[in-house]
């Protein structure tokens, strides 16, 4: 174990700096994750607020589905190092998230979800 | 959630451990049944997954016999209705889950490490895992027959019929069950075998030189990825319905039965494409081989697959015709349906083109191959006429789709397994089947196979329905419905043979002490680089792969006038070192212990919970006692390379060439 | 996932040079079973959503839903991932002990969430909405329940870490555990992320 320290020991101290760097970011991205969180809660509380409420209502879905979005982006870029890592491990994993949009989406528009509202069976 | 905690083993053995726990001494014998109940090799594992769906196509064999003796006459009374319903779930699901699917799993695991030169898979342990599952599960699923019967709503299960009102014994539970613990196994192992894959390739083998039967292998695994969760939500569903009386597919409750049928279908449609793709990659490594000639269009025989993986996800609804989705589903759904017979189409105009103008040998794969292509075409013609919705309205839920469906499963996937079989016997065994038996065991069973699923185009037709135990007299079904018994029968026989055939050739091989030669078919891929049997450290040295066929390529050479000549005979090209100093993973009772906790689980969900509970302890038992056990045993006998893993490069340094070195490497990290 | 590699554990591997890729196969597995887990978690929303509509009569989201209670707890978990993340670079830099101190918090965290969401449920309950109310109770409770079980077997492997850093059987070159062991805590936090919009906040009864 000794030996295996001493020659990692150059290539430790050269990745400090970034390691140093990159906690800055996790922190930065964890304030703006929960400003998100926040505005998620606010279009409860507040629903009013012009910046979600369009009049018809589409309003605070949208906003919110597009801030989840942005919170997923930024948990898996950041914090699963998807924007560091090999893009292989991306493609995984994006993979996966289209499949599963297209298919379920599907699905939903055969049961008329965007459609019928709540009269859908 | 098995392969989640087992991820925080410990490091490989600062100290060497005798008891794994204390429990149990760690396994270390080579032979005997030891050895294959504690074994992580991909070899043996793709042996025994053989070995089970060949029991598990028995017992379904059994079945359709028993299904097509209730069909031989008019008002039969062989099999009461209810018994009749079990015996067509159960064969469907048993030819489905237990036999096509593993038939697949076997040939993925013992060849594909071989075809792209590592000495073993990504995961050896969770490999082993895999396996125990599957058998759990499908001992699982069977031990219904004895428990209160069968399950009995159709291989599909649709929903409300498998609700507890319309199907009140435990069957249904055990289908469920079952077959949630046996994708916990396709899980794993896809996992396993795409990380193989991708990570684990001899030096060289870069995606585009890698064998066909690798790829599709590929992408079989990736459509296992991402199919096996879907329908685990739809049976999970099922369950809690069933158990625990949630309201899924409660109609009562406003529950819509359609999720079901969309759940399974997301599923249901990929599944048929992972069924049938490795046969395509068998068939695309054995044409090259008896055509002496390289397959005709590498990239879009790869390529179509791929295609085929990605548009499988997009046609799901077009078992949905007649459930009422809507005009504009039904129109899409058709659509996509007629565009994923291009891929297909590609497929069978490449092997075509890979026979015209070939040296064509007609040994036994070779037949089997042509069979598939054969009987696949007609089978994915009639699957075509089902993408025309009013056609389909008037097929769905007859005859018709029966042999459909058997076109492409049985002549298309089943035909494909037993030329591969055939060709890479003497690779897994080292004995060739007998070539006379195995021409009459084609013929035998091509003709009992059209005997039997021909007339039921007919039969589908002239209207008659699936799943109904029976019919009248006067409706004309009768004839037809003798003819394809008798085939079944035939068929039957057929299958019997080939296992007359292997015992045969075992036991001839043995007592006249025949040697297999090392390269019988002339091969080309590079699993025949090691000798026949496959030695259990595969290779030695990793083989460099420079291009597609490379075994090929180095048994024969191109001349300036493009003539192949030949350079090197079988012999001199196929490695025969003794595999001194190679570093195998080593055996483990761990990954038996913790599946076999898992079927003991659902037996207590199913009885009492209180069994459920001590399965649950025996899995976190298991879990705890893989995680804790290293990997890789140091006081194992591995001939002299034992107590220099600290200095292993060293001991490497005096390797000949780059390319062995850097082999060396390569091997130390098949020990997952 | 079962375990490490020889080569890692001997200490001499360089992982640049290990795979085809040079990603680890851990790593590499654990990604393609978040892959495969997003289709699972896309099956319960897609279930909930069809069922979230409640019949006449029987309690639905509006009626039991405590959007404050569950934002904090929503919070509590996002910022687990931070811990999390925060862990992770502390064993790279070779800081055990604070590596062990983000993974308490994290565990911490996320038992914090888990209770509360123990806490919702017997509250559902209580204002009766039972597991087979209906079909909207039924899709909720499975949907949760789901990723509670997915909280607590993170919260078993974190726990299985520090006690292994404690035992010092998690030294520097075994940082990509802790990394493995937290894409799956941030993929569950995710789908927490995606449950607490779709299913929390997005108004029943809105045109989607």
């Amino acid at each position: 174990m000794t030996a295996t320290a001493v020659d990692h020991g150059p290539a430790e101290s050269g990745g400090h700096a970034e390691h140093k760097s990159h906690d800055r970011t996790y922190v930065i991205t964890a304030i703006g994750l929960a400003i998100i969180t926040f505005a998620e809660t606010a279009t409860y509380l507040w629903p009013k607020v012009p910046v979600w409420d369009w009049g018809d209502g589409v309003g605070i879905t949208v906003s919110l589905l597009v801030m989840m979005a942005v919170k997923f982006f930024f948990v898996g870029a950041v914090f699963m190092h998807l924007k560091f890592d090999n893009k292989l491990l991306a493609t995984t994993f994006v993979a996966g998230i289209v499949l599963a949009i297209g298919v379920y989406l599907a699905v939903l528009f055969a049961f008329r979800f965007f459609s019928a509202g709540t009269h859908m069976v | 959630m098995a392969d989640d905690t087992a991820m925080l083993a410990l490091p490989a053995a600062e100290r060497p451990r005798d008891l794994a726990l204390g429990v149990f001494t760690r396994p270390r014998s080579k032979t005997g049944w030891r050895s294959w109940v504690n074994t992580v090799d991909h070899k043996k594992i793709g042996i025994m997954y053989g070995v089970s769906a060949l029991v598990f196509l028995l017992i379904g064999g059994f079945e359709a016999l028993l299904i097509r003796a209730q069909l031989w006459s008019p008002r039969n009374s062989l099999l009461s209705a209810d018994q009749y319903n079990q015996v067509y779930t159960m064969h469907g699901t048993t030819m489905v889950f237990l036999v096509v699917m593993p038939i697949g799993a076997a040939f993925a695991n013992y060849l594909m490490p071989l075809q792209i030169g590592a000495r073993d898979v990504a995961f050896p342990r969770l490999n082993a895992f895999s396996f125990w599952c599957f058998l759990g599960g499908g001992i699982f699923l069977n031990s219904s027959w004895l428990l209160g019967g069968g399950a009995d709503g159709g291989w599909f299960m649709y929903a409300p019929n498998s609700g507890v009102i319309y199907s009140p014994s435990h069957g249904i539970d055990f289908w469920n069950l079952g077959l949630i613990i046996a994708g916990i196994a396709s899980l794993v192992g896809s996992v396993n075998l795409i990380t193989t894959v991708i990570n684990m390739r001899a030096p060289g083998m870069s995606l585009m030189k890698m064998p066909i039967f690798t790829w599709m292998t590929l992408v079989t695994q990736f459509l296992l990825l991402f199919a096996v969760p879907v329908i685990t939500v739809a049976q999970f569903l099922l369950m809690f319905d069933r158990l625990f009386n949630a309201n899924f597919f409660n109609v009562a409750q406003g529950a819509n039965p359609l999720l079901w049928q969309h759940l399974f279908w997301i599923f249901g449609h990929p599944e048929v494409y992972l069924m049938i793709l490795p046969a395509f990659g068998i068939v695309s490594d054995i044409l090259p081989v008896f055509s002496r000639k390289p397959i005709f269009g590498y990239t879009f025989i790869v390529f179509s697959g791929v295609a085929i993986g990605f548009m499988g996800w997009g046609v799901w609804a077009h078992h949905m015709f007649v459930s009422g989705i809507g005009p504009v589903s039904v129109m899409v759904f058709s659509l996509t349906t007629m565009f994923i017979a291009v891929p297909t189409g590609v497929k069978i105009l490449n092997w075509t083109a890979t026979m015209v103008g070939g040296k064509l040998k007609f040994d036994t794969p070779m037949l089997f191959s042509i069979g598939l292509i054969t009987m696949f075409t007609i089978g994915g013609l009639s699957g075509v006429s089902h993408s025309i919705a009013p056609a389909d309205t008037q097929q769905t839920d007859t005859y018709y789709i029966v042999a459909h469906f058997h076109y492409v499963l049985f002549g298309g996937a089943f035909f494909g397994f037993v030329g591969g079989l055939y060709f890479w016997f003497p690779k897994a065994f080292g004995v060739l089947l007998n070539e006379t038996l195995g021409k009459f065991n084609f013929w035998f069973m091509l003709i009992g196979f059209n005997l039997t699923f021909g007339p039921m185009h007919i039969l589908g037709m002239q209207g008659m329905s699936r799943r109904i135990y029976t019919y009248d007299e006067g409706f004309g079904f009768t004839f037809w419905n003798r003819l394809a018994t008798v085939g079944a029968f035939t068929l039957g026989s057929s299958i019997l043979f080939l296992i007359f055939n292997i015992i045969y050739s075992v036991r001839r091989a043995k007592k006249l002490g025949l040697e297999c030669p090392n390269d019988p078919w002339d091969a080309r891929t590079l699993e025949w680089i090691a000798p026949n049997p496959t030695p259990e450290w595969n290779f030695d040295p990793i083989p460099t792969v420079t291009r597609v066929d490379d075994f090929w390529y180095r048994k024969y050479e191109e001349t300036a006038d493009h003539r192949l000549v030949r350079v090197a005979t079988a012999d001199e090209v196929v490695q025969h070192s003794n595999g001194a100093g190679v570093h195998l993973p080593s055996p483990s009772y761990w990954p038996l212990i913790t599946a076999f906790g898992i079927p003991i689980l659902c037996y207590g969900l199913i009885f009492t919970l209180w069994l459920a509970l001590v399965g649950g302890l025996l899995i976190v038992a298991g879990l705890y006692g893989w995680a804790l056990e290293p990997p890789d045993d140091p006081d194992a006998g591995h001939d002299h390379h034992d107590d220099h893993h600290g200095d292993a490069g060293g001991e490497h340094a005096g390797e000949p060439t780059e390319a062995e070195a850097g082999s060396e490497a390569k091997e130390m990290e098949t020990v997952g | 996932m079962a375990s490490v590699t020889v080569a890692e554990a001997h200490g001499h591997a360089d992982h640049a040079h290990e795979t085809n890729t040079g990603i680890s196969n851990n790593k590499l597995a654990m990604w393609l079973f978040l892959g495969s887990e997003c289709l699972l978690f896309g099956g319960l929303i897609t279930t909930y959503l069809v069922y979230k509509t409640p019949l006449p009569g029987q309690k639905g989201p509006k009626e039991v839903f405590d959007i404050g209670f569950t934002s904090v707890s929503s919070f509590v978990l996002l910022m687990s991932s931070l811990t999390m993340v925060l862990g992770h670079s502390a064993i790279e830099r070779g800081d055990h002990y604070r590596t062990r101190l983000w993974l308490t918090a994290t565990a911490s965290l996320g038992a914090v969430f888990l209770s509360g969401q123990i806490y919702e449920f017997t509250a559902f309950v209580k204002e009766g909405m039972g597991y087979t109310s209906s079909r909207f109770s039924s899709a909720f409770y499975t949907l949760t329940g789901f990723h509670g079980v997915h909280v607590t077997v993170g919260i078993i492997m974190l726990v299985s870490l520090i006690l292994l850093s404690i035992r010092g059987k998690l030294p520097t070159e075994r940082a990509e555990t802790v990394e493995i062991v937290g894409l799956y805590w941030h993929f569950v936090d995710i789908v927490w992320v995606l449950i607490f919009a779709v299913v929390y906040l997005i108004p029943v009864g809105a045109p989607v």
